[in-house]
């Protein structure tokens, strides 16, 4: 991978470049703390934010949106015309977080592996460029609920970027490329050549940073092991569920949760779109049949399910990659303070007391 | 990019409805042929156990599975009316077009049970993918050793398939053992649950070298089981088909995700083995 050099004065102009061929999102600030991802335009170009908070809602929404049509479905002579409609539009998100940047990786394994291809997916991923800024401010890109540091997918993504961008200090960024269509914007003219001392400055950056994150809850891995070995009481998860408001909120935020539910409506006389939304397994009727049937009634077995599916290690081995990146928004938006770092410490502490007692009782 | 319809996995392809028939109280058969003859050939290769995404444009897209055996003439579903997707089904004329897609699943690796003897356990419509395997048995009658079919529904109203049953019974050489929970007047045969079929006189249900398919409402599945296990059958001797809400059939929506399994791509044929393991109600 090669590295340029940029000033802070001109990282902006690398919109203006992409959004030649591209439409290109960027982070903003709404009211207050609210942050956004928004098409850049003439008229917002100035005001892109390159050190923010990470907005709630997850850029993954142009991989994936909320609510994408599948179909067109016409009825004309007793017969049915059916036809896809994808989006091929050319895509840049500037700004992306390192989390996010591996939640669309794992997006990717996800859609994209296995035996079956999700054609809408495909389209819109091909067609996606990503200009990966590094958190390095310790005021704004880093919150309290940030722990990428225990996922392995920040604050720098490795991978799965175009180009990613770190502030440096002394007025400058280091642009590093990371892959083919990424590089061949170096040759733009406000790249320079960068030094070893430059990338020495990166390398000292990135380890100072890493002190800066609170919620290192560095449990991560046991947890999997105690979910994957069926060692979770019961009682753990009941507590966990029973602190569930059941809203979806962590679901629709997650950079990486992928369940959807399929809906025909009309749209005409004679004509229906079939369309995709976002579901969540801590709904109610997110597993309910027909006929009234719920196999997975209790708030507990719908609430844990999420945490199951990230953590067990069968679907890390399955996608290879966990389906959690780190990002904590599930943590900022939880009422019932159960989101990912929360739980992973309750099922941490729970069950690591369960086995010492047990062991001591031998 | 131009895609063709073969590049999208969830896109319906269109079929007519040939025939319907009146199975039971809320409960149709549907004869259908897709509209292009590629089409029909292509899903004819499919597996017992198989099931396949049926639309009905404008109301939505259901799973159901394939009561044909792959040695029929030909294709169809038996479906109950319970939701939007199958009363728009139910509504359908001869000649009405509708969208399939499929099939999907594992299936019932039937060669892996030649040489054995069979035993179908089967509660209310728990008999429509349980068919499929039955008529395969059938078409392959040497194949297996001993078959024998235990039925039963709330009411002799309710008892799917019954002029195929007895038909299966002449043809095959299968025993047929049929029971009801409420009899009526003109009922004569065996009242009670399907696990008490086990135990009427004359019936010896061989444990050895025998493979048991349980298909059913939860309720009856929970307590068949028991049965079984009581007789002496391994857990990986029992095979069934889950059911489970389904919005895509190819793994990625997540609505049939049970434990670590994803319904509609691990199974939806599993073995009682599997099914403990998966550690959620069934």
């Amino acid at each position: 991978m090669r590295a340029r050099l940029i000033a802070s004065d001109d990282v902006i102009k690398i919109v203006d470049v992409l959004r030649r061929d591209h439409e290109v999102m960027a982070p903003f600030y709404g009211r207050g703390r609210d942050t956004y991802f928004d098409t850049v335009t003439d008229e917002n170009r100035d005001r892109i934010q390159l050190h923010i908070p990470n907005p709630y809602y997850p850029p993954k929404r142009y991989v994936l949106p909320h609510i994408e049509q599948m179909f067109r479905i016409r009825k004309a002579d007793g017969s049915y015309e059916v036809q896809s409609t994808y989006d091929e539009k050319k895509r840049a998100i500037f700004g992306i977080r390192s989390c996010d940047v591996a939640g669309i990786h794992h997006l990717d394994r996800f859609y994209l592996g296995r035996d079956f291809k999700d054609p809408y997916y495909a389209r819109r991923r091909a067609h996606l460029f990503l200009v990966n800024v590094v958190c390095t401010d310790p005021q704004v890109d880093i919150n309290d609920e940030c722990y990428c540091l225990c996922t392995d997918t920040g604050p720098a993504a490795k991978a799965h970027f175009d180009l990613q961008l770190m502030d440096i200090g002394h007025g400058e960024y280091l642009a590093v490329a990371g892959s083919a269509a990424g590089e061949s914007l170096f040759d733009q003219p406000f790249f320079r050549k960068a030094t070893p001392e430059h990338v020495e400055r990166r390398r000292k950056i990135l380890s100072e940073v890493r002190h800066n994150f609170k919620a290192t809850t560095g449990w991560f891995s046991a947890t999997v092991r105690y979910i994957s070995q069926e060692k979770v009481l019961e009682k753990t998860w009941a507590e966990i569920g029973s602190r569930c408001l059941e809203c979806g909120g962590c679901t629709y935020v997650c950079p990486a949760c992928t369940c959807f539910t399929v809906t025909d409506r009309p749209t005409g006389p004679n004509e229906f779109e079939r369309v995709r939304l976002w579901d969540a397994c801590a709904l109610y009727g997110f597993t309910r049949m027909a006929g009234g049937h719920n196999p997975r009634k209790a708030v507990h077995d719908r609430r844990n399910r999420r945490f199951f599916r990230k953590l067990a290690h069968y679907f890390i081995q399955r996608e290879l990659s966990m389906a959690c990146v780190g990002c904590g928004r599930c943590a900022e938006v939880c009422h019932g303070d159960v989101g990912m770092p929360s739980t992973i410490e309750m099922i941490r502490r729970a069950t690591t007391e369960y086995l010492a007692h047990e062991s001591n009782a031998r | 990019m131009n895609p063709t319809p073969a590049d999208n996995i969830y896109l319906p392809k269109l079929a007519r409805l040939e025939r319907v028939v009146d199975e039971i109280d809320e409960v149709r058969t549907f004869f259908w042929r897709f509209l292009d003859p590629a089409d029909q050939k292509a899903f004819e290769g499919f597996k017992p156990g198989q099931f396949a995404q049926v639309s009905i444009f404008g109301a939505g897209e259901f799973p159901a599975s394939l009561p044909p055996s792959p040695t029929e003439k030909e294709v169809f579903f038996t479906v109950r009316r319970v939701g939007r997707a199958t009363e728009a089904l139910h509504q359908l004329q001869p000649g009405d077009v509708f969208g399939v897609r499929g099939p999907y699943g594992n299936g019932f690796p039937m060669e892996q049970y030649a040489g054995r003897n069979l035993v179908f356990v089967a509660g209310g419509i728990g008999l429509i993918p349980l068919r499929s395997c039955i008529v395969y048995a059938l078409a392959h009658r040497e194949k297996f050793g001993k078959i024998q079919i235990f039925y039963g529904a709330k009411t002799p109203k309710e008892l799917l398939y019954r002029p195929l049953l007895h038909e299966w019974e002449k043809a095959g050489g299968f025993e047929c053992h049929l029971t009801v929970d409420r009899a009526d007047n003109g009922w004569q045969g065996h009242t009670g649950v399907v696990g008490s079929l086990f135990r009427k006189p004359g019936v010896t249900v061989p444990t050895e070298n025998t493979t048991a398919f349980v298909c059913g409402p939860p309720v009856m599945f929970r307590f068949v089981i028991k049965d079984l296990l009581e007789m002496g059958f391994k857990d990986t001797d029992i095979v069934s088909t889950l059911e489970r809400y389904m919005k895509c059939g190819v793994g990625k929506c997540g609505h049939c995700c049970i434990g670590v399994a994803y319904v509609c791509m691990d199974g939806p044929v599993f073995t009682y083995r599997q099914i403990k393991k998966l550690g959620e109600d069934i």
